[in-house]
């Protein structure tokens, strides 16, 4: 008979005499429920955003440099912080298309290098597409040439107007600008090609969507939120303060927002909410919940994630002032931001994973 | 007429001359799975991912000096595998059989980040089998040399294959006596919705009771199989939920090699007369089996044979005793797992770790945090975070390391979460202690932190 014969024995005869059991608890265990539900209201939804800030950004920047002045380059800022803002809520989505062209490389990696960025336009040409200019485009370059190469507005408007640069200039900012919007048009695109591939594989070997998810999301939160935003900044691990590492470095009052945004969001797709934050989906809590794995006071793990998450977010917000200006002026306070975050990582990367069934670790061998 | 029945560990009993069929074929079948299990490992590409690309090797207590040897590890794997196509032949078995048990075993001491159950289990057997007549029959060397083809040989030395594998489902069997695996059901509870998608019977593993049912299963299987083989009137039916226990956790698990080399070694169990029987119908279609068919019987040398019933002794004897040594220390064993290895406790726990590290200048003050994938593969990673000894050797590498870049006294600091089937994260080691002092030993590592709950049994 076997162990198949003998466990559809006893599937049969619990059926047949347990009916009342079925309290639809099953349904959180449906992978390919969750799947759908991320791709279909989050996803989805994240990268037409997306692309229609960028193309706002786009008409702006190229409104400013065909005549560049101080209303068209308020025009400018804003569309991209509006941009940036939304940026938070997509860059935790590196998997699948997105890791495909290491989208996260060209839009958003900082501190940008302005030797490189001075470089690029002195020469007049140079390949965005190269590893080594990934510090040089994104995000950070624009906030560096629209937000730091003057003190006042008029000065920026006139870093566009005068000298023998000025034209290499406003060509590389239209150039970054168009970069960065085929960047996450063709995403975006790529995206509704593997829908249908991602919900299906449904599995939790290292190559399955769930672990694809849960790993870069992970990864996201330890590398990019805990440590870009708060950890290298405050100099958490070093020991000194670098407020240069600081995202958005040339705007610091953005700073605060960037982060609570990204927050924000990994909150909200770790409860499997809509991208509007609409509707509650079958997410990641709900997956977890369904495991039921508790802590020694029987708490299910799912709500203490979601609690420490809650506490991470609210002590972000607490923060006063930049963050730029805080990491020396005001350390212990960020430092304590840091810790905060930093509780939520074991939970993340150890006690939901482990629950999960898949692994951190992408070397592909026997166990025991 | 026979007037007693010999005691089962009786002299007589024991050295009683049998047919040496089912050795000498599972022989051919263990060198031909070891030969497999090489070729895939290298085409696989893991020769270079595990043993070339590593900076850094963990490596057993009192086995420092086993090192891979960078492109000459090819080499390594090369001579064991051909050894062990040798072994499957017969051919100048026994220096094939030195050349494989040792060739295999440097291989499994080169990174205990590798350490399988099953792999030791192979090194094991490989051990017997040098000293073993498994060459007399269906063998290139019982063709080449008539006068050393013999049908028969003492019954201990199948015996001694048998107990063995006994050994390994016993063991297996008693570790799986806690109140983890039989009244939580973990780690299968994790595990086992993980599978859910499965094709037809995918959706059983929504159920809790699943779980439980596969627990209690496994458990009397592992405890029972060896006795249900050993008897005649129910060794084909046993043989018969092997195959079917270990395709499903083939089924279930990345667990490699190991379901196909138990199905194939439960095949030890099987009567020599019989394997004949079945021989001699292949035989007449293949012709490909040489078997022996005088009644010749394998004696072995007269100043050898004490020796080796002393060995064979003390090393079972080692082998019951073992398993328990985790008696002797204190703490939690899954937590600690101070006497885990080398003790048949396979699929046990859904262990997971996160260690972050930094090392401190004592005089300066100045800190530098850690990152792993620096010095450590994701699969050294792993294995590092949930194991204490592994711990200490890589916090050791660290301080050697910065040594050398010119910190006169680094310190080693660890901050390391761990869960237990299931159970939240806690903290593994001591954050305070400077774990570049601490010292390695069989005794318990007073750095670690306490478990703080309970899992009963064996």
């Amino acid at each position: 008979m076997g162990l198949a014969g003998m466990a559809l024995l006893i599937a049969v005869a619990f059926t047949a005499c347990n009916k009342k059991d079925d309290n639809g608890t099953t349904d959180n265990f449906d992978r390919k429920a969750l799947l759908t539900n991320y791709a279909d209201n989050y996803v989805t939804p994240a990268y037409q955003e997306m692309v229609a800030k960028m193309n706002t950004l786009k008409q702006d920047a190229a409104a400013f440099t065909a005549a560049p002045d101080e209303p068209k380059l308020l025009a400018l800022q804003n569309s991209w912080k509006d941009a940036y803002l939304t940026w938070q809520k997509v860059e935790l989505l590196e998997f699948g298309p997105a890791e495909n062209v290491s989208l996260r490389m060209y839009i958003n990696i900082y501190p940008v290098s302005e030797t490189k960025v001075n470089n690029n336009i002195a020469s007049g040409s140079y390949d965005l597409d190269a590893f080594g200019n990934k510090d040089a485009q994104g995000f950070p370059a624009l906030d560096l040439l629209i937000n730091g190469t003057g003190a006042t507005a008029a000065d920026i408007v006139s870093y566009y107007n005068t000298g023998s640069l000025a034209t290499n200039r406003k060509n590389y900012l239209m150039a970054v600008v168009n970069k960065m919007t085929d960047m996450i048009t063709g995403v975006q695109s790529a995206w509704a090609g593997y829908k249908d591939a991602f919900v299906e594989s449904t599995g939790v070997s290292a190559n399955s969507s769930l672990s694809q998810l849960v790993n870069s999301y992970v990864l996201y939160y330890e590398r990019y939120l805990r440590s870009g935003k708060i950890g290298l900044p405050v100099g958490a691990m070093a020991g000194t303060p670098s407020p240069g590492l600081t995202e958005a470095n040339y705007s610091p009052a953005l700073s605060k927002d960037l982060a609570v945004a990204a927050m924000k969001a990994v909150r909200q797709f770790y409860e499997g909410m809509s991208y509007d934050g609409t509707n509650n989906g079958v997410g990641m809590r709900d997956y977890l919940a369904a495991i039921g794995t508790k802590d020694e006071q029987g708490k299910l793990m799912s709500d203490v994630v979601a609690a420490e998450m809650d506490e991470a977010t609210t002590a972000l917000e607490g923060l006063n002032g930049t963050i730029k200006d805080a990491v020396t002026n005001n350390r212990p306070a960020v430092l304590s931001v840091y810790d905060q975050l930093q509780n939520v990582v074991p939970l993340l990367k150890v006690d939901m994973v482990s629950a999960f069934g898949i692994s951190i670790t992408y070397v592909d061998n026997d166990g025991d | 007429m026979k007037l007693t029945t010999p005691h089962i560990l009786s002299k007589q009993y024991l050295q009683e001359a049998v047919p040496g069929a089912s050795l000498a074929f599972f022989r051919i079948v263990f060198g031909l799975m070891i030969f497999g299990g090489i070729l895939r490992f290298w085409l696989k590409g893991w020769i270079d991912q595990l043993y070339i690309q590593p900076k850094f090797f963990f490596h057993y207590y009192g086995f420092e000096w086993v090192q891979p040897m960078g492109q000459y590890t090819y080499l390594l794997f090369a001579v064991c595998g051909i050894s062990a196509l040798f072994f499957a032949l017969g051919w100048f078995y026994r220096v094939a059989s030195v050349v494989l048990f040792l060739s295999f075993t440097y291989i499994e001491l080169m990174d205990k980040t590798n350490y399988l159950n099953h792999y030791y289990f192979v090194t094991l057997v490989l051990f017997l089998m040098m000293w073993l007549p498994a060459h007399v029959n269906m063998s290139i060397d019982a063709l080449r040399d008539k006068s050393s083809a013999k049908r028969l040989i003492p019954r201990w030395t199948v015996g001694s294959i048998r107990l063995m594998l006994g050994i390994v489902y016993l063991y297996a069997g008693l570790a799986k006596l806690n109140s983890d695996w039989l009244l939580q059901a973990m780690p299968l509870k994790l595990w086992l919705p993980a599978r859910n998608d499965m094709p037809v019977i995918g959706w059983l593993f929504n159920y809790e009771w699943t779980a439980y049912a596969f627990s209690w299963f496994g458990a009397v299987y592992d405890l029972t199989i060896a006795f249900l083989l050993l008897n005649s009137r129910t060794r084909l039916y046993a043989y018969g939920a092997v195959i079917a226990f270990h395709v499903m956790t083939s089924l279930l698990f990345p667990i490699g090699m190991f379901p196909y080399i138990m199905i194939l070694s439960t095949l030890i169990f099987f009567d020599g007369a019989a394997i004949e029987r079945v021989i001699s119908k292949i035989k007449r279609l293949l012709g490909v089996l040489p078997a022996v068919v005088n009644n010749n019987v394998y004696t072995f040398r007269a100043g050898f044979r004490k020796p080796l019933a002393v060995m064979f002794v003390v090393f079972f004897l080692v082998q019951a005793i073992v398993p328990w040594r985790h008696a002797f220390t204190k703490g939690e064993l899954f937590w600690t797992e101070e006497g885990y290895r080398f003790s048949w406790r396979v699929m046990l726990m859904e262990k997971m770790g996160y260690a972050q590290f930094v090392v401190k200048d004592k005089i300066t003050g100045k800190e530098i945090g850690i990152n792993n994938n620096d010095y450590l593969t994701k699969n050294q990673e792993k294995m590092m975070a949930t194991q204490p000894d592994f711990i200490l050797q890589y916090a050791h590498f660290l301080r050697d390391q910065f040594k050398a870049q010119g910190i006169a006294e680094p310190e080693v600091y660890a901050t390391i979460y761990v869960t237990l089937n299931g159970r939240r994260s806690r903290l593994y080691v001591d954050e305070t202690r400077d774990l570049a002092k601490e010292y390695d030993s069989f005794k318990h590592k007073s750095w670690m932190k306490d478990f703080q709950d309970d899992i009963y049994g064996l």
